[in-house]
């Protein structure tokens, strides 16, 4: 067992010029915003310029952001490209984090980034699941957390948050178990149940 | 000549090994691993989607659902990145409050590892030992709060009640009897001949399959990367404490035994000079009635007892947000289990997801 005392190894220069600088570099007006005030500092890049972009702040010895925490999507309705992709990058040498976003259009693939990162694959499993949006040659793009025969993807804005099961569900056809697959078509009695056992006398047990 | 062929088995979602509802479907060759798919998702209630039609206040409760061992962690972050979002800073009593209780829940979380994990693999009598001193912590909270699980004790801004008369001094004698019965648990499965060969160089992760599939948390710090977001990226009052980030060598099943078993005595280190130094004064910064953070965002992220607990908010300037992302640290570290344990045994899978102790809560969200 070594334990580690000594305090965290300094900063060698602020972070996002450093990065913003290399992007800016090497992708010239691909690299679309920096956004050096929020926490943690955010690059936009343009879809085309990803890979590339997360290649270098991945492998520059500088910079170095080898730590995929997370992938996830924003769904801006409003927006002409309604989606963002957001990649939320560590550096577990320098201790500092990044942003980088793309935005895409409504049926737009994103480049995937499990080339990069192993990581990146479930995270844009999830990201497809709940947004619909796919990865351009992602090894396995299925749905992750909803069941497999899930109709919608549930993030995104228009999908109502309350609502009938019958509304959302198409279950597949499975002989074997009908009953259990048929579920969703099924009446189900609402609050109202109670009332009309009475009145009607139907139903009571 | 027989004929020999890969087999798929289902391995859950039921099975109690692999706790809770995680289904890994295995590929065998005889009785080695091949190959495994897990199956998440049993568990997921759409918390996010909730989230988006939620204030603020209203969101904390939903995260004591999200890593329900942990529940202290989790508002933590949450309150933690809402204030951060807004800008207000807890005073300091609520900060050191806020420590004290989520190294305790560190402490009772890392328990029910521990005894679980000793469980699977045959050790029963650590499991009531370790429940033993998980009841204290709970018992604490419930004085703390109330509640003993979901605890919800956090307010945006601080607390809402300053803790009970006496409860630090409850604490105190939590942390005088504590390293006691370590000692016992370690007396138990240290140097215990069957516990150390189910786990020595069993379930191995090298430090860069760790940092490529994103594993945070204590299976990263085994593998020897010294990655714990209270040192690298600060939050609260963790910059004020004095504590180690033990890190392991080989990266096995052991190892992670070992990076918890530290991180314990770390936990207790930091609540005994929170406990010395606990300020005085107000428990809740002035915060707006409604809370209504402004136009922005940020991914906030705290240590939980599994690992980087992230927290992407996003804010419109309404009094719901427009969009929370809960960066579940159990999601990236199952990712990595095929690859601690393809080419072990079926028994191995065992261990190994004991090791990395994932809440599927957490995990399905």
């Amino acid at each position: 067992m070594a334990e580690e005392t000594g305090p965290p190894p300094p900063a060698a220069a602020p972070p996002l010029p450093l990065a913003a600088e290399a992007l800016k570099e090497a992708l010239g007006d691909r690299l679309l915003e920096v956004k050096p005030q929020t926490v943690p500092p955010i690059v936009r890049l343009a879809p085309g310029a990803l890979i590339e972009g997360l290649t270098l702040l991945r492998d520059r010895p500088e910079l170095r952001f080898d730590f995929l925490s997370s992938v996830t999507a924003v769904h801006w309705p409003k927006r002409e490209r309604p989606f963002d992709v957001v990649y939320h990058l560590y550096s577990t040498t320098r201790r500092l984090r990044l942003a980088v976003k793309i935005d895409l259009a409504e049926g737009e693939e994103a480049p995937t980034a499990c080339g990069l990162w192993p990581a990146a694959n479930w995270h844009e499993r999830e990201v497809f699941d709940l947004f619909g949006i796919r990865f351009a040659g992602h090894p396995d793009m299925t749905r992750i957390l909803m069941p497999d025969d899930w109709v919608g993807h549930p993030l995104r804005k228009e999908y109502p948050l309350e609502g009938h099961p019958r509304d959302h569900l198409q279950y597949r056809e499975v002989g074997t178990a009908e009953h259990v697959y048929n579920y969703g078509k099924a009446p189900i009695r609402g609050f109202g149940w109670k009332k009309e056992v009475e009145k009607t006398g139907v139903g009571r047990g | 000549m027989l004929r020999t062929e890969e087999m798929e088995i289902n391995m859950g979602p039921q099975h109690p090994s692999t706790h809770g509802v995680l289904r890994l479907i295995l590929h065998l060759d005889g009785e080695t691993i091949a190959g495994m798919r897990p199956v998440i998702g049993y568990l997921h209630r759409g918390v996010e989607k909730l989230s988006e039609h939620r204030t603020y206040a209203m969101i904390e409760p939903l995260t004591d659902r999200l890593d329900y061992v942990a529940a202290v962690s989790e508002n933590f972050g949450w309150c933690g990145a809402v204030e951060r979002l807004m800008g207000v800073t807890p005073p300091p009593r609520a900060e050191y409050l806020r420590v004290v209780l989520a190294e305790l829940q560190r402490i009772a979380s890392h328990l029910l590892w521990l005894g679980t994990h000793a469980l699977d693999l045959g050790a029963m009598t650590v499991f009531f030992y370790t429940f033993r001193e998980r009841e204290m912590i709970l018992d604490l909270f419930e004085a703390f709060c109330g509640a003993r699980l979901t605890t919800n004790s956090m307010r945006i801004g601080g607390f809402l009640e300053d803790a009970p008369r006496d409860w630090l001094a409850r604490v105190r004698h939590f942390l005088k009897i504590f390293p006691g019965r370590m000692k016992e648990y370690e007396d138990l499965l240290t140097k215990n001949r069957i516990f150390v060969g189910r786990t020595l160089g069993v379930g191995v992760l090298s430090a860069q399959d760790a940092i490529a599939y994103g594993v945070s948390g204590p299976p990263l710090r085994a593998s020897g990367v010294s990655y714990d977001v209270r040192k690298a990226t600060p939050y609260s009052a963790y910059p004020e404490f004095e504590f180690d980030i033990p890190v392991g060598k080989n990266g096995d099943t052991y190892d992670r035994y070992l990076v918890r078993m530290e991180e314990l005595r770390q936990s207790c280190r930091i609540i005994g000079q929170a406990l010395d130094r606990m300020p005085d004064g107000e428990v809740r910064a002035k915060v707006p009635k409604y809370i209504k953070p402004p136009q922005g965002e940020v991914y906030h992220a705290v240590e939980s007892p599994r690992g980087e607990q992230g927290f992407y908010v996003i804010s419109e300037g309404g009094e719901m947000p427009y969009r929370v992302r809960f960066r579940a640290p159990s999601f990236a570290n199952l990712q990595a289990l095929e690859t601690m344990c393809r080419g072990r045994l079926v028994a191995d899978v065992v261990a190994v997801i004991g090791s990395i102790d994932i809440v599927l809560g957490d995990c399905d969200r």
